[in-house]
This record gives C-alpha cells, sequence and structure tokens, in this order.
C-alpha cells in the first residue's frame, strides 16, 4: 500500500483564494480519470481507488483534517473552494466515510491509540469505511435503533441488523451507532462502536436498487464479538456525539450542482427535439431554471455564513429541501419530454446525440430520502426556524 | 462625498430600517391604510409630504438637486418599511419609475426642475408607456401613440394603460413614437386634450388610463429620444422591477408572520392548529419562498448599485427577481388564506389588505410568466453557454 504523501505542512490557507483554486482545478483536469467525469451512479472502490490513491500521494485525500493529521487543514472557506472545484470538474465520490466521518469523529472523541491506529489507514486506503446507522425499524426515527451491544469481558457482542449501509460490500470497517443500555431513555443508551467487516458474524448482502446498480446493502450482525477499545467517546453518549459530527458540510446536501447539472442535461434534450420553439416549453423550462439560480442566490448566503466562521443554524435544512425538490421537478421534466422513449432506460437516441433521460430521474429519488428525509426536514424547520408548537 | 466602507455602509442602513421602520409603524398604522381605500386618489398628499420632511423623496435624487444622492439599498429599506404596512403612498411608482428615469433621460431644465420638485415631495410625476390590455405585447422600445411635431412645438395622439398613481398625478412622462424612434415627453395633468379615466385596483388604489387627443405641447417637453430615450426607459424599469420586489417581499414577510402567529394561537381539537404536520409542512414552503426571494432581492438590489454592471445581466436579474417575487406574494397570499380558515376571506381582517396589495404589485410591470419569458428572451444567447 501506499504511504500518505509527507508533504503536509503546506498552508493551504495562506494561499489566496484565487491562486488555491487554479492550483486545485489544474490538479483535478489533469490527473482525474476523464472517463470518470460525472458518473451516473456512486463508483465502486475498483473503479475509484486509483484516483483515491492519487489523492493520496498528493497529500490531498483528507481535505478537512487538520494537517497535524495529514489532512490540507482547509479552512471553511477553501473547503467549499475546494468541494466546488470537486462539483465543476464531475469529480466521482469515492467511498469517503473514513474522511468525513470516521476522521473528524475520532480527531474529536477518540484517544490516542484509536487515532494512531485507524487515521494513517484511512489515508493511505487500506481502510474503507462505511457507516452502520439506518435499521429496518429504524430510518428517519434513527434514535429507535436497536442493534444492540452487549458487555462480556474484554468484548462486545453485537447483535443486529444495518440496512441503507452505502457501499459496504467495498469497506473493510463499519462504525456503529449500537445499543448499550437498554434501559436508558432512548437517547442516552446509545455508542459509537467501530468494528472490522472481517469480523465473524458479519454479512453483507447487496441491495439492488431501482437504477439496477448496488449502491448499497444490508448489513447483519450475528454475535460479533467486538474489543471494548473499539467504543469511541464515552459509553451512551454515542447520540451526543453523532449529532455533534454534523458540521457544516451539510450545506452541501442543499448545493445547486446536482440541480445545474440536470438542467443541462434538460436543455441537452430540448435543443436536440427543437423544442426551444415550443412557447410551452419554454415556460416550463425558464420557471425551472430560475429556480436553479434562486436556489443558487439562497446556496449563496449560507456558504457567504460558512466563510464568516458563524456555525450553520437548523434553517440551513431548507437548503436540501429546496435543492432536492427542484432535481426532481427537473428529472420529471427530462422523463416528460422524453415522450414515448421516457420508459427507456440508459442513452436514448435522439436526433444529434444520445440522452440518458431516466438515470436523472432515478437518483431524484433517494435525494429527498437520505440525509433527513425531506417531511422530516421540514418537521425540523417548523419546530425549530418558524417556532411551531408541537 | 467619500465612499463609506461595507461596514459603515452596513450600519447606515441599519440605522435607516430602524428610523423608517419605527417612523411608518408609528404613522401609518393599518387602519391609515384601510380607510384611504377606494377613495381617489387612493393616498394622502400630506403623508407624501411628511415622508419629504423624512427626506425619503430625495434619497436617489442628485445632491445637485436638492436631493441625497442614496443607493438602492437605501430606498429598498424606506421601501420595504412602508410596504409592510400597506401604506398606499405611490413611492416606487414615483420616486423609482418616473424618478429614476426623469434623471436618466434627461439634463434639460424642465427634467432638472421636475427632480428637484419631485425631491421636495411637491411634484409627483407618473410614467405612461404601456398600451396594451395584459402589456404582455407592450415593447419598451416602441409606442403605437405618436409624437409629431406641430409648429414649434409637439403634437401628442395616442392612449396609455396602467399608469400609477391612477389618480392625483402632477404630470406624466410619456413614451411614443417619435420622428427619430422613441421619444419621452412630459404632459402635465392640465394638458389640454388629455382626458383620464382612472380605475380601481384591488387593493383599493387607482391605475389610469390616459387618452391623448392632440395635446399640443412646447418644444421643450421633449426629454430624449431615440437610442438614449430606449436605454433610460429599460433602466427605469429595471430598477422600477427591483423595488416593486422589494415591496413584495415585505408583503410575504408581514402575511408569513401574520399566519404564524395564527397557527400558534387559534385552537382546534383541543390543540393549536400549528401543532399539525399537514400544516406545518405548507408553512416550510411558505418560508423557503420567502427566504428564495429574499436572497434573490438582496443580489438583485446589490447590482443596482453597482456601477459596472452590465445592461443586459441587470435587464436579466430585475425579471428573474420580480419573477419570483410576484410568484412567491401570490403563492404566500393564498396560502397564507387557506391556513387562517374562513376569517381570511373577510375584509375586516388585515391579512386581506397584504393580499390586495400583493395582486396588484405582481400584476404590475409584469408577473411572472412575462418577465420569465424577458428572462428567456434575455438570456437566449447565454443559454448556449459551456455545459458539463
Amino acid at each position: 500500500m501506499n504511504k500518505p504523501s509527507t508533504t503536509t505542512g503546506t498552508d493551504w490557507n495562506a494561499l489566496d483564494n484565487s491562486s488555491f483554486r487554479a492550483t486545485v482545478r489544474e490538479f483535478f483536469e489533469t490527473r482525474y480519470p476523464k472517463d470518470l467525469r460525472y458518473p451516473k451512479r456512486r463508483l465502486r472502490w475498483a473503479e475509484i481507488r486509483d484516483w483515491y490513491l492519487t489523492l493520496s500521494q498528493k497529500g490531498w485525500v483528507a481535505p478537512s483534517w487538520p494537517s497535524s493529521y495529514g489532512g490540507m487543514g482547509l479552512s471553511p472557506e477553501k473547503l467549499i473552494i475546494f468541494i466546488e472545484e470537486q462539483e465543476r470538474w464531475g469529480v466521482g465520490r469515492a467511498p469517503d466515510m473514513g474522511i468525513t466521518m470516521v476522521g473528524p469523529l475520532l480527531i474529536h472523541h477518540g484517544n490516542d491509540a484509536q487515532r494512531a491506529d485507524y487515521l494513517p489507514k484511512i489515508l493511505a486506503g487500506e481502510h474503507i469505511w462505511c457507516q452502520g446507522y439506518s435499521e429496518p425499524n429504524s430510518g428517519s426515527d434513527l434514535v429507535s435503533l436497536r442493534t444492540e451491544a452487549v458487555a462480556d469481558g474484554e468484548h462486545f457482542i453485537v447483535n443486529g441488523q444495518k440496512t441503507w449501509t452505502t457501499l459496504a460490500q467495498d469497506a473493510t470497517h463499519i462504525f456503529l451507532l449500537v445499543r448499550t443500555d437498554k434501559q436508558a431513555k432512548k437517547q442516552q443508551g446509545i455508542s459509537f462502536l467501530l468494528a472490522d467487516m472481517k469480523t465473524p458474524g458479519i454479512s453483507v448482502r447487496p441491495i439492488r436498487n431501482i437504477a439496477g446498480s448496488e449502491d448499497f446493502c444490508e448489513v447483519f450482525l450475528e454475535n460479533v464479538r467486538v474489543p471494548r477499545a473499539n467504543i469511541v467517546g464515552e459509553l451512551n453518549k454515542g447520540w451526543t456525539i453523532a449529532k455533534a459530527l454534523l458540521g457544516f458540510e451539510r450545506i452541501f446536501l442543499g448545493s445547486p450542482k446536482q440541480s445545474q447539472y440536470a438542467l443541462a442535461r434538460v436543455q441537452e434534450a430540448a435543443q436536440r427535439l427543437g423544442l426551444f420553439q415550443d412557447t410551452g416549453f419554454v415556460d416550463r423550462y425558464t420557471k425551472l431554471a430560475l429556480d436553479v439560480a434562486d436556489l443558487g442566490a439562497l446556496y449563496g448566503r449560507f456558504i457567504e455564513q460558512v466563510k464568516r466562521g458563524e456555525t450553520l443554524g437548523p434553517d440551513v435544512s431548507m437548503l436540501k429541501l429546496f435543492a432536492t425538490e427542484t432535481y426532481s421537478r427537473l428529472a420529471d421534466l427530462l422523463v416528460d419530454i422524453a415522450g414515448s422513449s421516457g420508459g427507456m432506460p440508459g442513452d436514448i437516441a435522439l436526433p444529434g446525440g444520445k440522452t440518458d433521460v431516466l438515470t436523472t430521474f432515478y437518483n431524484a429519488r433517494p435525494a429527498t430520502i437520505y440525509g433527513g428525509s425531506n417531511e422530516v426536514q421540514r418537521n425540523i424547520l417548523a419546530a425549530s426556524v418558524l417556532q411551531l408548537p408541537s | 462625498m467619500t465612499t463609506p466602507t461595507d461596514s459603515e455602509r452596513a450600519d447606515q442602513l441599519n440605522m435607516l430600517r430602524e428610523s423608517a421602520l419605527g417612523f411608518v409603524t408609528k404613522e401609518s398604522p393599518l387602519h391609515r391604510a384601510r380607510a384611504l381605500r377606494h377613495q381617489a386618489p387612493g393616498y394622502d398628499r400630506r403623508f407624501w409630504n411628511a415622508l419629504a420632511e423624512q427626506g425619503w423623496t430625495g434619497l436617489l435624487v442628485p445632491g445637485s438637486l436638492g436631493g441625497y444622492e442614496q443607493g438602492f439599498a437605501e430606498m429598498a429599506e424606506v421601501a420595504a418599511a412602508l410596504a409592510a404596512q400597506v401604506a398606499p403612498e405611490p413611492v416606487v411608482p414615483v420616486l423609482v419609475f418616473a424618478g429614476r428615469l426623469l434623471a436618466h433621460a434627461s439634463t434639460t431644465d424642465l427634467a432638472t426642475r421636475l427632480l428637484t420638485e419631485l425631491a421636495e415631495g411637491r411634484t409627483m410625476p407618473a410614467v405612461a408607456w404601456q398600451e396594451q390590455v395584459t402589456g404582455a405585447q407592450d415593447p419598451l422600445d416602441q409606442a403605437a401613440t405618436r409624437l409629431e411635431r406641430a409648429g414649434d412645438g409637439l403634437l401628442l395622439s395616442g392612449g396609455k394603460r396602467h399608469v400609477r398613481p391612477g389618480a392625483g398625478a402632477d404630470g406624466y412622462i410619456v413614451s411614443a413614437n417619435g420622428a427619430n424612434g422613441l421619444a419621452l415627453a412630459w404632459v402635465p395633468a392640465n394638458a389640454s386634450g388629455l382626458t383620464l379615466s382612472s380605475q380601481p385596483l384591488a387593493d383599493g388604489s387607482y391605475a389610469a388610463q390616459l387618452n391623448f387627443n392632440s395635446v399640443r405641447l412646447p418644444a421643450g417637453h421633449l426629454l430624449a429620444e431615440g437610442p438614449a430615450a430606449v436605454a433610460a426607459l429599460a433602466r427605469a424599469y429595471d430598477e422600477t422591477l427591483v423595488l416593486s420586489s422589494v415591496e413584495l417581499l415585505a408583503l410575504v414577510r408581514s402575511m408569513l408572520a401574520m399566519t404564524l402567529d395564527y397557527l400558534r394561537t387559534r385552537v382546534q381539537f383541543g390543540k393549536p392548529i400549528g401543532s399539525f404536520q399537514s400544516l406545518q409542512h405548507r408553512a416550510v414552503d411558505l418560508l423557503i419562498q420567502q427566504e428564495l426571494t429574499a436572497s434573490v432581492v438582496s443580489q438583485a438590489v446589490a447590482l443596482l448599485d453597482d456601477p459596472q454592471a452590465d445592461a443586459t445581466a441587470r435587464s436579466a436579474m430585475a425579471s428573474r427577481v420580480k419573477a419570483r417575487a410576484s410568484d412567491a406574494g401570490l403563492q404566500v397570499a393564498r396560502e397564507a388564506v387557506q391556513l387562517h380558515g374562513a376569517i381570511g376571506v373577510t375584509d375586516e381582517y388585515d391579512l386581506g389588505l397584504y393580499l390586495q396589495r400583493a395582486l396588484v404589485l405582481a400584476a404590475w410591470l409584469g408577473n411572472g410568466t412575462l418577465q420569465r419569458r424577458r428572462y428567456a428572451d434575455l438570456t437566449r444567447n447565454a443559454t448556449e453557454q459551456e455545459h458539463p
């Protein structure tokens, strides 16, 4: 395995924004594999591994981690630029739970031994993590989770089931929310536990989705013996830690990029079909184009807040709602203008080129569900922003 | 005049907001707006004088003409404060549309005099450019109304619609087809051959339909013609779209706030109705529209205050913001009524004042659909952009 680069120590934040952007852009444009730009589905580890290792060698695989842990140590402002450039170039998302979740988890709540064990291996691409949160009966109501870890000497015995676990089939490790005190009130008996996927008793079943790919899995845990040392933070404080991990990165759930990309697909198909001569279509198209533009204005306001170093409030949820619902309306329009071809998966031959219609439609479905379903987000906004009674 | 820093400007805007809200809340309670409805002119000229005493009629007017030479951000604070109380005085039609059109079009003695009087609150000019019932076919660069040379003066024939204020204006800046293309001429309200019919609007104010039956004007009443006239009208129009959006946003904020108060306090089935999830989710959708509108309004106002801004970009932004604000205004108005229930459809309840004003402002100068068509036309070439 490659060793992470030792070029850490570069103070990226000292660069002015435009030089930093140019540096990042140049690297992505020259080094990211062209055939993986704008992937239609989540890329598997075998497909994106080389890119992960390229980033690793460059010292760029963990842009948000402090440089003392091998990250780039980017300020929020620089991290936003880094992510904007990824989105702009259509850089695919690697299995990044180790970078976005486990790293910050261990840095803030882990102990020295855990940090020394795990962080370098995440950077090197040796450990691939998946997130064991949702369960068959605990989706939006995650706090009702029932996977249980019972102390047994220096181990915990884990029994239960996780589901919607993204790319578990490629993961070497899983971080779990487990119930460690059944007597305590719901939020108070939950702990964070790390497990090696090779531990006896863990089995994975990929779930085929409506788009025909296997982005997520079920993970079964049957008498899995996990060392007690794998608890992160205090026992029974897992829920508090999980909530604290929701940093300003939530803002990216509301990025306009996905909708901008879908709008470009609609525009491309409409041009091929000659629809810009049709006033009825132009009216519908322009309404959505303005929804996308105005989403950009709203997003910009929250981005400014992050750049000023302010903590995001619960009102950031409205971005996710409008972003994913705009995306969904664009997907509907794409299917609609495809007419009789609207039921054909994959590329459809239109005059002047091929257009994929259903991928956008399929991708729009989980978008309004994951990261807290849009209905749960509306509940949150109603309670904490609009101060409506419960 | 030294240019203030960003934080100084922000402080000044905060002070202006506080003072505008304080003044308007005290001097223009909702019962004042209610009482002025349905009787021409539909507003109070004495209140206009009070606005002048505050210095607000001269906010956008150059210092050399007795104004305060402030930006649109400052004008927006005043317009928003007045709209929040549904004050009926035609601040945006007179100070922004007519005032800016005079400033952009002309430096003649007449234009200078009119602007000076406007800053003092003594003259209320109005812009008359639309001719079609729906306004959908009214281009800014053409008019069927004709302006001809006649001896050493001018002769104006034709008609205009949708002129605000629809009663009590002291004169009109009229667009017409002249010898050198579009012409803008000043027509005093008492000009011979001018007839006016005031048409009632939903909010109890009026729009005028003007008829020019061979109106004779002195040559000096020609304010601008040709490309300069078109550019001046387009710019003032865009500025007015943005400031109307500021007003619509203020209405949205007021209507949503009233609705949330109602949801928190109205009890049915033994609970405040705001505890019901279906109503909560509808309220959240209104919040999203409010915040989208606010984000675009703030970009649009900043663009008006940017001296480097490109004219086409400004027009596209003006149409974009008016489209969002018009649709948000109507959506929030409809939903606010529904969430209130039957009390929401009574004239007695104040929500109606906001709904009626939203109807008028959403339609004025082009509703959401018309503005989206203008936006599409303006950005058509840019649609050939690089896309992934």
